[in-house]
């Protein structure tokens, strides 16, 4: 593990926070996770139907598919945990790299730690660290402390997320579909017990609740993956560790010390443990609908039915005549009389009942009248209001490129600047050319965010009494100038371009 | 880098953190809003059902407050935060930081009706996923987010010791490494500490425990101490 090539900002975070850092590592590895993902569990989900549809129970798809979560769950955190240290591996590469991984903690995933809610927490630790096997289960009570209570959190609500996205769809779909498009099958589905269910509309339900969990379950490593981070930044310290190599660097790259470099670099042990692959049935898709429910027979009597036909053929009874109507799309269902409870106080609800509805009329009386109280007010404005033409001010945006290496003829460069009549870039480069001179007098750690007030303090603390009143009245010039547009001439001008900060070498 | 945070630079150069709250500590605020009002309600039917047409009309009007109104009254008068988010450590502000005020209050709670469409939250589940703010569709009509505020407790005092001041002129960022691996270093292990005192063997010129007293000296220096 190579700390420096980090891709995250680490610093202690509440293991809430850490859950929201887990959000936007999957979004910005979005593509690398989901084309592992689909990769592997697209044909898996194709096998698990199939196999559920030969043996004739078509839920079966559903639930291998629940079961093998934690098969999957390895391809996010392969991803996730090449992406943070180095770069988003490709598919190929997550599906060939995750199999040097160890199995025994996924063959425990699958089995009996299947019911876990602490699996995001604990698949970093096992997959990651590879530890024997003493050494983890105490590692892992060191891990989870404080933590285990957001990792179950966690869990739950990757589970109720799961759950929304499933019926959301659904919901969707009924909403927004027409209804008389709605075959019927889906209106008995919905009625019907599960294990009654056709088998298109079970293996439907299946595929939406598969396009749910590609959705979370990424989510769900990645956020166990920021916890575990989060937690070893805690324990070890990430954060500072980080800083002190960048000031390390900083201090050997000075030459002010010559220190023997020290190697302190843990790294993640990846063990070689031999691959298994997993087991796929070989089974052949075989799609073949029978048709279950037959048209039940009409067991009516024959006899009645024709007595009946001829009886309404009696022109007693009138004959057929057509009648056109418009008929409420909805009947309401005939609702039951309410069972009226009594109230206890007759009077005083029938009170409330009178004041809310007093209130109401109230209501109403007062709207109208601010009503007609606006258009009383307003009724003689006109909406005119001419736009007042707005002279556009001189802008004094001038485009400086901070990171642009002086010339090295400073003093020159600034005179053709000023003859030039680009005043306020020449100060600027004056001022630039100073605040450079000073760093290194004065060997300050080069970084950008000095003000002027920060320079005009380190200039007071100069031993050198010339040298700081040089400084002090270059950042005056050069605050008049930008703060308040007022240029010296060009004698004060060539006065600060002799001496020390422009020409480095000259003594004050 | 990656972060959660959304830097805002005011004018006077000092720039701000809203360190933005995801999709998973909202989903538990809203859920313990949602139990709580829930609560609210049972209990102040148990008084109204005796009331007759009158209480149903108060019950109606309740549970009308309790549905739109709630929210709204809580964010602009508690801090921006309703009692599930005071729970969780969260809060509503404007996209700048500034305290939520009543029009978008209002205008992230009337599309709430959007976020929640098929009648589960599942626009505005998908919405926050999404968005690298974790915005849901009302907040970013209305130019709001919702943000952490829980600081983590720092850690323990740092240890008194004689000051000494460091050899160099150290940049701001330094200087912070250096007070929080005084104070976080109670937490860390001995060897630990060690290896990172180390590191700054070209600060201090020291070697493990020495370092890591040069150290703390060092930070005690930089907290101002005698």
């Amino acid at each position: 593990m190579e700390l420096e090539r980090i891709s995250v900002v680490l610093r202690p975070r509440a293991p809430r926070e850490a859950l929201d850092l887990g959000a936007t590592m999957l979004r910005a590895n979005a593509r690398a996770v989901w084309s592992a993902w689909f990769a592997f569990t697209l044909p898996v989900f194709v096998l698990c139907n199939a196999l559920g549809v030969v043996v004739g129970l078509p839920w079966l798809g559903l639930l291998l598919m629940w079961w093998l979560k934690p098969l999957f769950d390895r391809l996010p955190l392969y991803v996730l945990s090449r992406a943070v240290f180095d770069r988003a591996p490709g598919w190929r590469e997550t599906l060939r790299g995750q199999r040097q991984w160890p199995w025994g903690s996924t063959w425990a995933a699958l089995s009996w730690l299947r019911i876990d809610s602490n699996r995001s927490l604990r698949l970093p630790l096992e997959l990651l660290e590879g530890l024997p096997r003493r050494q983890r289960s105490a590692r892992w009570s060191v891990l989870r402390r404080r933590i285990v209570a957001d990792a179950s959190l966690l869990t739950y609500g990757c589970l109720q997320f799961e759950l929304v996205l499933f019926l959301s769809v659904w919901l969707l779909t009924w909403m927004l579909v027409p209804h008389e498009w709605l075959p019927d099958s889906l209106r008995d589905f919905f009625r019907v017990d599960v294990h009654a269910a056709s088998t298109v509309w079970m293996l439907l339900t299946s595929f939406v609740a598969y396009l749910a969990m590609s959705a979370i379950e990424p989510l769900y490593v990645a956020c166990g993956f920021a916890l575990y981070l989060n937690r070893r930044t805690q324990l070890e310290a990430w954060d500072i560790d980080l800083a002190f190599r960048r000031l390390r660097q900083r201090l050997l790259a000075n030459g002010k010390v010559l220190a023997v470099l020290l190697a302190c670099a843990g790294c993640w042990s990846l063990p070689a443990h031999a691959a298994v692959s997993p087991q796929g049935s070989q089974v052949v898709p075989a799609t073949s609908l029978e048709q279950v429910f037959q048209q039940p027979v009409d067991g009516a009597d024959r006899r009645f039915a024709d007595a009946a036909v001829a009886a309404y053929r009696d022109p007693r009874f009138g004959g057929e005549r057509k009648a056109r109507e418009w008929v409420f799309k909805y009947t309401p269902a005939p609702q039951a009389a309410p069972v009226s409870m009594q109230p206890l106080f007759p009077g005083f609800a029938g009170a409330v009942a009178m004041i809310l509805k007093l209130a109401l009329w109230l209501l109403l009386a007062v709207a109208i009248a601010a009503l007609l109280r606006f258009i009383w007010r307003w009724r003689g404005t006109r909406v005119g209001i001419d736009a007042v033409p707005v002279t556009p001010r001189q802008s004094l945006r001038a485009q400086v490129q901070v990171d642009a290496p002086l010339p090295v003829d400073l003093a020159a460069a600034i005179r053709a600047l000023w003859q030039a009549r680009q005043q306020r870039e020449a100060l600027a480069l004056l001022y630039r050319g100073c605040v450079e001179q000073a760093t290194r007098l004065l060997q300050l750690p080069s970084s950008l965010d000095m003000t002027e007030a920060d320079w005009l303090r380190q200039a007071a603390s100069m031993a050198d009494r010339t040298r700081a009143q040089r400084v002090a009245t270059i950042v005056r010039t050069w605050q008049f100038a930008a703060y308040a547009g007022r240029y010296p001439d060009d004698a004060a001008v060539e006065s600060l371009l002799a001496g020390w900060p422009v020409q480095a070498g000259s003594s004050a | 880098m990656l972060d959660t945070v959304r830097e805002i630079e005011t004018p006077e150069g000092i720039s701000l953190h809203l360190r933005a709250a995801g999709a998973l500590p909202r989903a538990q605020a809203w859920m313990l809003d949602a139990l709580l009002r829930m609560g609210v309600f049972m209990l102040a039917m148990i008084p109204l059902s005796l009331l007759g047409v009158g209480g149903n009309g108060l019950a109606m009007l309740l549970l009308f407050g309790l549905m739109w109104a709630y929210s709204v009254v809580c964010e602009v008068w508690m801090d921006g935060q309703t009692v599930g988010k005071r729970t969780l450590g969260l809060r509503v502000v404007n996209a700048d930081g500034t305290p939520v005020t009543w029009v978008p209050s209002v205008v992230r709670n009337l599309l709430r009706v959007v976020d929640a469409l098929p009648g589960v939250y599942g626009v505005g589940l998908a919405c926050t996923l999404i968005d690298p703010h974790a915005r849901r569709l009302g907040d970013i009509v209305a130019g709001t987010m919702v943000v952490h505020t829980i600081e983590l407790p720092a850690g323990a005092q740092v240890p008194t010791v004689a000051a000494i001041p460091p050899p160099v002129v150290l940049a701001a960022d330094e200087q912070a490494a250096l007070v929080e691996f005084a104070e976080r270093s109670g937490q860390l292990t001995l060897q630990r500490q060690e290896e990172l005192a180390n590191l700054l063997m070209p600060l201090t010129g020291r070697r493990d425990t020495a370092a890591v007293s040069q150290l703390i000296a060092h930070a005690n220096w930089l907290l101002g101490r005698a």
